[in-house]
């Protein structure tokens, strides 16, 4: 067959030395790059560049009281800490009120998520969790001392363990309508002030706003009260101690102010249902964290700017308060990716700041170190919501009157038995319902929580 | 006349207040979808209403709403499906076979409808894992049966009862076999009961939320009882407009569901409580 071609016809191109030159230079970008991007051209198991962790992480959490930190937390945080390391983190969020079934759920199941966030030191599941203590080396050793608040309320001085790691707790002011307070001459000062002030509060169709049921703000606002009367559940060295004429008497002071300030609603109260009090235009007092006056700045209710925040009121003891949540985070002894979780929460309480911030000031890191309360002070400063500053108090409630749960002791798994079965609102509410009289149902929560220590006790867990 | 005039004046005056009540809920949900966040939370603006879409936009753009239903459907319709397929031949079996014993066995099948989710989530919690369905609906559809199925044994059970059993007879002699009987004569006969199974067990699927809170923890996986609280409610700032409108939405035509099929739904209740 006879070659049609005219391939002879055409001349070979002389490769001289600048188009070797030339070539060689265009053939190295383009290894150059295509080497470069090769991580997220050939994604597969690498994903990002750089791959230091190896691995998936699931993390699950609450839906947090400002919405503005689950954007941060998902979309900047978890993003960026992602793409640093090379880890695929899963973000879940679930309503407060279901973590602990989650919790035991994923206990029995001994399978779940990675890192598990509670909202209280969940010290009844020590068995079920790592020793964190070298992780809060490893943030000790980038920002200092970690906070005793959040060393009281996740170290187990007993076993010498460290069942959580506290990225941040929450402060508990009380949130009170300046408006109506001031149409009757009186402030939350101190507890006879509220006791003074909330028969005409409530005459005037806004009573106050304390809970007395089965839900966590009703205990935290509860718990506080009584030591502001010197009513403790536990001494420093964590027995009951509850069975106390502080306690009956708190309990008996309380009864009367929910008899003349108060209404029947506060028996079914959930977490939120106090704010929402206050949003109605309802409440004249409640005892929350900020997400209570930050929602009306957010909607533009009519009384935001008449919404003030002071410490808790002071009582015959002092003023003793606690904290509103205690953000904890836990490994399971079961959770798949231990290394990338102990690893993301360092990140995250090493670089608390920004946590702080996109809370709104509603978190405050528990390592302070991350992000000092005079800077904290600052922040708060620069808060332009009326009336303007308000939100400085914060960091003398946080230094000054915030405590855990269980203060003077530690929280332990005894209180955190006592602190889930809710024993001391149902304290409070079997008195004000009159079912019983405060001597007798003082009596019985401590006959409970008799109980309940010897149990943990007995396991070796105090 | 004037006794008929009586009668009907009567009916209504028991039925308008009756119906006003059970529909205010339904009205009031209605107007608060259309309402602006803000203006449900004001306390001086109750009675104002400029209506708006924006929680129905929001609803289907920010949310995964249109899964969440999705995902509900398809739970529902596998439930109801292994519901008929395991309650028709157990409920005709106690309600013929088994005498006295079928009747005492119907009763403690009944029984175990009323042990709570709350106490059975823990152990099945291990089943699901064991069986690695964390986080995916078919742990829903496994352990959903386990409170439908009871229910429904039961309730199909009675309805058998009320079909003559001459009927079947007749079949037989005709040369039709058991099943061929079942299938030919007492199914059809059936429907107003296999109806409210139908309706019973895809109400209760759509309904419940502890099994799905516990077995569910992605946004893509959830239910739409799940879905709404988790994802409406941030901390302590209930989105009214939008939970209202992400329950009214489903609510028309379960109400039309049930509207259409009300007598045959009625039928079936009370078919096994005459005898």
């Amino acid at each position: 067959m006879p070659d049609t071609s005219d391939e002879r016809g055409k001349e070979e191109p002389r490769l001289d030395r600048r188009e070797l030159l030339k070539k060689a230079a265009v053939g190295a970008a383009a290894v150059g790059v295509s080497g470069g991007a090769a991580p997220f051209s050939f994604a597969g198991p690498h994903k990002y560049k750089g791959r230091w962790l190896k691995g998936d992480l699931s993390i699950i959490q609450w839906v947090h009281f400002v919405p503005a930190y689950d954007d941060w937390f998902d979309n900047t945080w978890v993003k960026t800490w992602g793409q640093t390391n090379d880890v695929q983190v899963k973000v879940e969020h679930i309503n407060n009120t279901l973590l602990d079934t989650r919790a035991a759920a994923e206990v029995a199941a001994q399978s779940g998520h990675d890192l598990f966030m509670a909202i209280h030191p969940m010290a009844s599941l020590e068995d079920q969790v790592i020793n964190h203590a070298p992780v809060v080396q490893e943030i000790e050793a980038k920002v200092g001392k970690y906070g005793p608040l959040g060393r009281a309320s996740t170290y187990n001085p007993k076993t010498k363990k460290y069942f959580a790691v506290s990225d941040s707790y929450v402060p508990d002011p009380v949130i009170w309508r300046h408006d109506l307070w001031n149409g009757i001459g009186e402030a939350p000062y101190t507890w006879d002030h509220v006791a003074k002030a909330a028969p005409k509060l409530k005459q005037l169709g806004h009573p106050i706003g304390i809970g007395q049921s089965q839900e966590l703000d009703s205990n935290m606002a509860l718990i506080a009260f009584l030591m502001c009367f010197g009513g403790f559940i536990q001494n420093a060295d964590n027995h009951p101690t509850i069975n106390s004429k502080h306690t009956v008497e708190a309990v008996k002071f309380m009864v009367d102010l929910y008899k003349n300030g108060e209404d029947s609603v506060i028996f079914g109260w959930k977490p939120a249902s106090n704010n929402n009090y206050l949003y109605s235009g309802t409440a004249s007092m409640i005892l929350n964290a900020i997400s209570a006056t930050r929602t009306p700045e957010s909607l533009g209710l009519p009384f935001s700017k008449d919404l003030w925040i002071w410490p808790i009121p002071s009582g015959p003891h002092g003023r003793l308060g606690l904290e509103h949540v205690m953000g904890c985070y836990s490994i399971w002894k079961f959770a798949q990716n231990k290394q990338n979780a102990q690893q993301f929460l360092a990140d995250l309480c090493i670089n608390y700041k920004q946590a702080t911030l996109a809370s709104q000031l509603y978190n405050f890191p528990s390592f302070p170190g991350a992000f000092s309360f005079d800077q904290i002070r600052k922040a708060a400063a620069a808060d332009t919501h009326p009336p303007k500053g308000k939100y400085t108090i914060l960091t003398t409630i946080a230094e000054k009157y915030t405590h855990n749960i269980g203060y003077p002791g530690t929280t332990n798994a005894a209180i955190d038995e006592i602190f889930s079965k809710y024993l001391i609102p149902q304290m409070f509410a079997q008195v004000s319902q009159g079912k019983l009289s405060a001597a007798e149902s003082v009596r019985d929560t401590m006959s409970a929580a008799k109980n309940i220590y010897a149990k943990w006790r007995a396991r070796g867990k105090i | 006349m004037t006794s008929g005039w009586r009668h009907k004046a009567f009916s209504y005056g028991v039925v308008v207040p009756f119906a006003i009540v059970l529909a205010f809920p339904f009205l009031w949900m209605a107007v608060t979808s259309f309402k602006p966040e803000a203006q449900v939370y004001d306390p001086t603006k109750v009675w104002t209403f400029h209506p708006t879409l924006a929680s129905y936009g929001f609803l289907f753009h920010h949310t995964g709403y249109l899964r969440w239903l999705r995902n509900s459907s398809f739970v529902g319709l596998m439930v109801v499906l292994i519901t008929l397929a395991v309650a028709l031949p157990a409920g005709y079996a106690l309600a013929r076979l088994s005498g006295r014993v079928g009747r005492s066995l119907g009763v403690a099948i009944f029984l175990t409808y009323l042990v709570p989710p709350t106490l059975l989530f823990l152990p099945l919690s291990r089943v699901i894992s064991r069986l690695h369905l964390e986080d995916r609906l078919w742990a829903l559809i496994l352990v959903y049966p386990s409170f439908t199925i009871p229910f429904a044994v039961w309730l199909l059970m009675g309805f058998f009862k009320t079909i003559p059993q001459e009927l079947e007879d007749a079949a037989l002699i005709d040369g039709c076999s058991r099943l061929g009987s079942l299938v030919r004569i007492v199914f059809p006969i059936s429907i107003p009961g296999i109806l409210t199974v139908v309706i019973f067990t895809f109400s209760l699927v759509v309904n419940e939320f502890v099994y799905a809170i516990t077995f569910i923890s992605s946004s893509t996986n959830r239910t739409l009882t799940v879905g709404v609280p988790t994802d409406l409610i941030r901390g302590d700032l209930f989105n009214w407009p939008g939970i209202m409108a992400a329950i009214l939405i489903p609510s028309i035509p379960l109400a039309l569901v049930y509207n259409a099929f009300l007598n045959r739904f009625i039928a079936g209740f009370t078919g096994g409580a005459f005898r």
